[in-house]
């Protein structure tokens, strides 16, 4: 579904990703792990044509969209939820989510997913008519979560969703992830430092390092610990 | 006391005048956070451009109305050209403040010397709508003024409805909450930029053309109107709309009360030393606040 390879992309004169190729599989939770400042983020923001690789080529579903604008990218149906969120503070809940259908293919469908947004975070049902810079910080994540969902992606690009939360809330960050996945059939990618739950999320795993890949491995066949050596 | 009345009618009407002066300002501002120093000459633009089509082409007959959609429609296309060939690539340059301000700042004495080309220097006023007046207890109001009154109050109940109900309007909205966010959301930002142009244009041309009804103007003009939109957007808040509309009101009253009461030459010293008391005490302005 998603193919990268050999990506390079700088900020500046900043080197930040070197020679990275990943690929995602239909239906596939992936997840991208790697300290601070290693280019994780980098790379969903490269993705999805926030900052467009200097070289190397990203294919989406067979389709080359490495220069395409990020507005395009949304309508072909990669969301990217960032990790600062980007709510629209001033507007309700409600709003954030109407503008998450902006594109006219999820538009056209905007009801049937504001039922299952509503369905998977009964608190956002609740707080429809909230502003959102009124609200927690779990809360402002689900609302980014559920504007992602809007635009009715088939594959979900998530930057640390569990940053600065309760254990509880990040539990249920995690299992919304998850019934995303596996209801919706929505292929993800995440970047996650809360190892641990990120693993029993994911069938795959990708560990970045200084910008380059370090090693791929099946989720399954590796403990904890040996990727916080990794870490260091 | 039919004086003290009258100020304040007076007040409101010229307050009404600043406020849809100020819009075109502080859409821009607020959207795209271009700061318009050339506002006051598009303003002028919209005026002139009536006035030709009202004024000059005698043989179309165009009555006002007429000659203010056109106006509004030419001055759309001004705005939309200046982005595209001008904002969107200095606004990707790292310091794209100072040089969108800089180049607002030539288009507007440029076309300050090409409407003094075109027009000459002499002074030249619009045709109100409607001659005679209304007489209302001690309040006596001119018909042509009742009318701007109402043109100015549907133009912003419009633009507020645009900017809840319209697509394009609640995506305008979400760039001037969050670019980030609406780049994530799939909103094309550019487009964006370019029809806010295009509206902020419209709107500042619509009031030049208000404007021009009710005061004499000349190709030099539009900077004296730029400043006092100046004052009014930073007096109610950079970027918010409603904040622009209150601080006009209340700088119109205030400007027809020192009128009364210590005579012309002290409006300006009074507006800025309450503008720059509301700068002491509330530099986001009186409705400002957004981060």
């Amino acid at each position: 579904m998603l193919e990268v390879r050999n990506v390079n992309n700088h900020y500046a004169d900043l080197h930040v990703l070197k020679q990275v190729s990943l690929t995602v599989k239909q239906g596939e939770i992936v997840a991208l792990f790697g300290p601070n400042g290693h280019g994780k983020s980098t790379l969903l923001k490269t993705i999805c044509g926030l900052h467009p690789a200097t070289s190397g080529s990203i294919l989406f579903n067979g389709q080359e969209i490495t220069q395409i604008p990020s507005h395009k990218i949304v309508e072909m149906g990669i969301a990217y939820i960032p990790e600062e969120r980007h709510l629209f503070g001033d507007m309700t809940v409600f709003e954030n989510l109407n503008l998450g259908a902006y594109n006219t293919r999820a538009h056209k469908s905007l009801k049937q997913n504001l039922e299952f947004v509503f369905e998977t975070f009964p608190r956002l049902a609740e707080r429809k008519n909230q502003r959102c810079s009124t609200m927690s910080g779990g809360e402002s994540r689900m609302v980014a979560v559920a504007r992602g969902l809007m635009s009715e992606p088939s594959l979900l690009l998530v930057d640390e969703p569990s940053i600065g939360l309760s254990p509880s809330m990040r539990s249920t960050v995690f299992q919304s992830l998850e019934k995303i996945n596996r209801e919706k059939g929505i292929t993800i990618l995440i970047v996650e430092q809360e190892i641990r739950d990120a693993l029993k999320l994911s069938s795959r795993i990708y560990m970045i390092k200084k910008g380059g890949i370090l090693f791929e491995r099946p989720a399954a066949s590796l403990d904890v610990s040996e990727i916080e050596k990794a870490y260091f | 006391m039919e004086s003290f009345v009258n100020a304040i009618v007076s007040g409101l009407i010229s307050g009404s005048l600043y406020a849809a002066m100020a819009l075109g300002l502080t859409i821009i501002y607020g959207i795209s956070r271009v700061f318009n120093f050339g506002h006051g000459v598009v303003a002028l633009m919209g005026a002139y451009t009536a006035w030709l089509f009202v004024q000059e082409a005698k043989t179309a007959g165009l009555p006002l109305l007429a000659g203010m959609v056109i106006s509004c429609a030419v001055l759309f296309g001004f705005g939309m050209l200046v982005y595209q060939f001008a904002m969107k690539p200095l606004m990707k340059k790292a310091n794209w403040e100072i040089s969108t301000v800089l180049f607002m700042l030539g288009m507007g004495i440029l076309m300050e010397n090409v409407i003094l080309q075109l027009f000459g220097p002499r002074v030249k006023s619009i045709p109100v709508f409607a001659e005679g007046y209304l007489k209302v207890g001690m309040v006596q109001i001119n018909w042509h003024e009742l009318i701007v009154i109402g043109i100015v109050l549907a133009a912003i109940i419009l633009l507020n409805l645009f900017f809840k109900v319209t697509r394009t309007g609640q995506s305008m909205q979400a760039v001037a909450q969050s670019v980030s966010g609406a780049k994530v959301v799939g909103i094309d930002i550019e487009r964006i930029f370019g029809l806010t142009f295009g509206l902020a244009f419209a709107v500042t041309g619509f009031s030049g053309i208000l404007l021009g009804t009710k005061y004499f103007m000349n190709p030099h003009i539009g900077w004296e109107w730029m400043v006092k939109g100046f004052v009014i957007v930073c007096f109610g808040g950079l970027g918010s709309t409603n904040g622009a509309i209150y601080a006009a009101i209340i700088l119109g009253v205030v400007e027809a009360l020192a009128t009364l009461y210590f005579g012309a030459m002290w409006v300006w010293p009074i507006w800025f030393a309450i503008f720059l008391v509301v700068l002491l005490v509330r530099p986001q302005g009186i409705l400002g606040g957004r981060a």
